[in-house]
């Protein structure tokens, strides 16, 4: 690899980036990015203020004081409450448990939940308890102190029934982040192997391979379509922090910088695995209208990623099965992100999870290149796979 | 071979040579594409590669491009193997056209021109000058979807020219061209000759380009069958009279002749195509047909290259 195979390439690149940025398609594909974007973060952000009352239970002490506490921090968080007595705490937590309560105070002592979040405080009905335990242990300060109050500090302990989970906005920052590496990844890769079936159908590779490799052309075409689609990636991002700091969305909370940088890193590495493999698939075709058809085998491992996302982004922890998908290359750039943003995996998984697909993407890269090369120039039926692994005859 | 192509062979030896295909071989499945194909090229006229569909031709000039695999024999370039770095020099016209579609013309040219190793304003200046020469003036910025099948064929040689070539490789150039086309083509193809470029064009339709080339290489079944120089070869190694006598119809005269001076090939309304014996003298041809009557047309008839073919081959081309 010298500069002249560089430079060669990177004109290829240049070509494909000019042409797609021109187009209506990639104009249109991102307004309608952006305007989902937006949707997602500007409308949950409308629905928190206008969210129903919480209904608070009180076990113990006196009933009027409690419920002063009550209204004063559902008034701090700008939420609605309505309390209900609790015979008994036992009661309180069977009333938790089915959901006829969110949060109960228990005198002097404790705030309960069904479930804590793990990384912040803003997770289911956490903002209203929060503030519940913050003005009990308050008002608790400000009459008479129990012997040993200053030991437990001022505020009171806030407790779930169930183990604590990642909270609600965190999970929604991994479903941006599935859906954005599934939308690009799909779309993009397929734009790379329409293009490849093109470039064969029209012919023009025979023009274009009688002075460059069948490699250069691959890897500059795969470059400047990856280009397009990080620039794509990053305005999304961008578009997603920007207007979730605007309209004070809580989805900007759970996108901790951990979450942000492993999301980037399984796009990135996501493309490259992928990239190639939609190549090799369009250079079997002859015709562009059958590229729909020797793409899909490429895609089931993304479709089979992507489905299960959402049991783990609503269902509370994922399944082994999922787990081993986060580390799976071709299933690692959808499930790994979710993983992680749900908290079912620590950083350094995912760290391995990035190294296991950064080595499945070179070896991708290499096996596509070689069905690449060998298929490109062949015209007539569609090439079958074997037939191109099994001859070790370049063309 | 026959005895013209052997005639011939020494001269195309002799000639300065610049491409070379040696002994090329390539079969897909069970047809042999190529088998043992051998013949050169001389820089500075135009050179045409004959034979009928099917017989190698776009096989034999994809592989100087390298663009499909060679079992066997090599192409050289001025004596050494072709290189990647020396068929970017190389200028080439593919039988089935190829060009970006939605793509607009100048773009195009001037993206195909970088890739061969031209910086990027020097590709648009030869881009201007093959559009302006073409005849495409004022459509540099149209795709190539929205021109006529001709324009496009237009674009595909400006793509072959770009670079300013130093061998130009045109397979079936003169296919699908209206008569304004294929003379704008071989008016192009004779000037870059001139300017020394070595110009290799294939063609099945031989006798419609026997005027355009002046030396040939025909090739049937993946094998050259004879070459050389156009007029050597429409002149043959016996050489071939029609002669008229007045007021024989039917060419009586001729079936008198001894068969040790020339045989008859055809009679046509007192035409009389004959085929002198080898060695044989045709003033003696003269003499019996003047023995007949009186001699309205005597000459040295000039066989065409399908006969040529025929002749070689024994089948049609």
């Amino acid at each position: 690899m010298n500069s002249k195979w560089v430079r060669l390439t990177a004109i290829i690149a240049e070509r494909e980036i000019r042409q797609r940025a021109r187009s209506r398609a990639f104009a249109v594909s991102t307004i309608v990015l952006l305007l989902v974007v937006a949707a997602g973060v500007v409308i949950p952000a409308i629905l928190a203020h206008t969210a129903k009352p919480q209904r608070v239970g009180i076990v113990g002490g006196q009933a009027a004081a409690m419920t002063g506490i009550v209204h004063e921090a559902g008034h701090l968080t700008g939420t609605g409450v309505t309390v209900v007595p609790q015979p008994s705490l036992t009661a309180a937590e069977a009333a938790l448990r089915s959901g006829q309560l969110d949060v109960v105070l228990v005198n002097d002592s404790e705030v309960v939940v069904k479930q804590v979040s793990v990384a912040d405080s803003s997770g289911s009905g956490g903002g209203l308890a929060s503030a519940i335990a913050d003005v009990a242990g308050l008002s608790r300060l400000l009459g008479q102190l129990p012997p040993g109050a200053a030991d437990r500090g001022v505020t009171l302990p806030v407790r779930g029934l169930s183990p604590p989970s990642a909270s609600l906005s965190r999970r929604l920052t991994g479903l941006f982040t599935v859906v954005l590496v599934w939308v690009l990844i799909s779309a993009y890769g397929s734009q790379i192997a329409m293009g490849v079936g093109e470039e064969k159908q029209n012919r023009i590779v025979e023009v274009i391979l009688a002075s460059v490799r069948p490699v250069q052309l691959l890897v500059g075409k795969v470059t400047g379509i990856g280009v397009l689609a990080l620039a794509q990636a990053a305005l999304m991002v961008v578009a997603f922090l920007g207007l979730g700091a605007a309209v004070g969305s809580s989805l900007v909370h759970g996108a901790a910088p951990g979450i942000v940088i492993c999301g980037a890193v399984f796009l990135v590495l996501g493309y490259a695995f992928y990239c190639t493999a939609y190549a090799a698939a369009g250079s079997l075709v002859s015709r562009q209208s059958d590229v729909g058809t020797v793409i899909l085998p490429v895609q089931v491992p993304l479709i089979v990623a992507y489905a299960l996302s959402y049991t783990v982004i609503y269902a509370n922890g994922a399944n082994i099965f999922y787990k081993v998908l986060g580390f799976f290359p071709p299933t690692a750039p959808l499930a790994m992100p979710v993983l992680y943003a749900a908290g079912d995996v620590p950083a350094w998984q995912a760290a391995i999870s990035a190294v296991l697909l950064a080595a499945g993407t070179v070896w991708m890269a290499r096996t596509a290149a070689t069905i690449y090369g060998r298929s490109i120039l062949r015209t007539g039926s569609r090439v079958r796979l074997r037939q191109v692994l099994a001859r070790g005859e370049a063309a | 071979m026959t005895a013209a192509s052997a005639a011939a062979g020494p001269e195309v030896a002799s000639r300065r040579v610049s491409l070379e295909l040696i002994g090329l071989s390539r079969r897909f499945g069970s047809v042999v594409a190529l088998d043992g194909l051998t013949f050169s090229v001389p820089p500075g006229e135009v050179f045409g590669f004959l034979g009928p569909n099917g017989a190698g031709k776009t096989t034999a000039m994809r592989a100087i491009f390298g663009v499909v695999a060679l079992e066997g024999g090599q192409v050289r370039w001025q004596g050494q193997p072709v290189t990647e770095q020396a068929r970017r020099r190389f200028g080439y016209m593919p039988e089935e056209r190829g060009l970006y579609p939605s793509m607009q013309i100048l773009e195009q040219l001037e993206y195909l021109g970088r890739l061969h190793d031209m910086t990027a304003a020097s590709a648009r200046d030869a881009a201007r000058h093959w559009i302006k020469r073409l005849g495409l003036a004022g459509r540099e910025s149209a795709k190539l979807e929205a021109l006529s099948h001709g324009n496009q064929q237009r674009v595909q040689l400006a793509a072959a020219l770009m670079h300013d070539p130093e061998l130009l490789v045109l397979d079936e150039p003169f296919a699908g061209l209206d008569p304004g086309g294929v003379d704008d083509m071989t008016e192009i193809l004779a000037e870059r000759a001139r300017a020394g470029v070595t110009v290799l064009f294939s063609s099945h339709q031989l006798d419609l380009v026997e005027h355009i080339c002046e030396a040939v290489a025909i090739i049937h079944r993946g094998r050259v069958v004879t070459q050389g120089a156009v007029s050597d070869l429409e002149r043959g190694d016996r050489p071939r009279l029609a002669v008229r006598v007045t007021g024989d119809q039917a060419g009586d005269w001729a079936a008198r002749l001894d068969p040790g001076v020339a045989t008859v090939e055809q009679v046509n309304s007192g035409m009389v195509v004959l085929t002198l014996a080898p060695g044989a003298d045709s003033q003696k041809v003269l003499d019996a047909a003047r023995a007949a009557g009186a001699v309205e047309h005597f000459s040295f008839a000039s066989r065409r290259l399908s006969e040529v073919f025929r002749d070689v081959t024994g089948e049609e081309a």
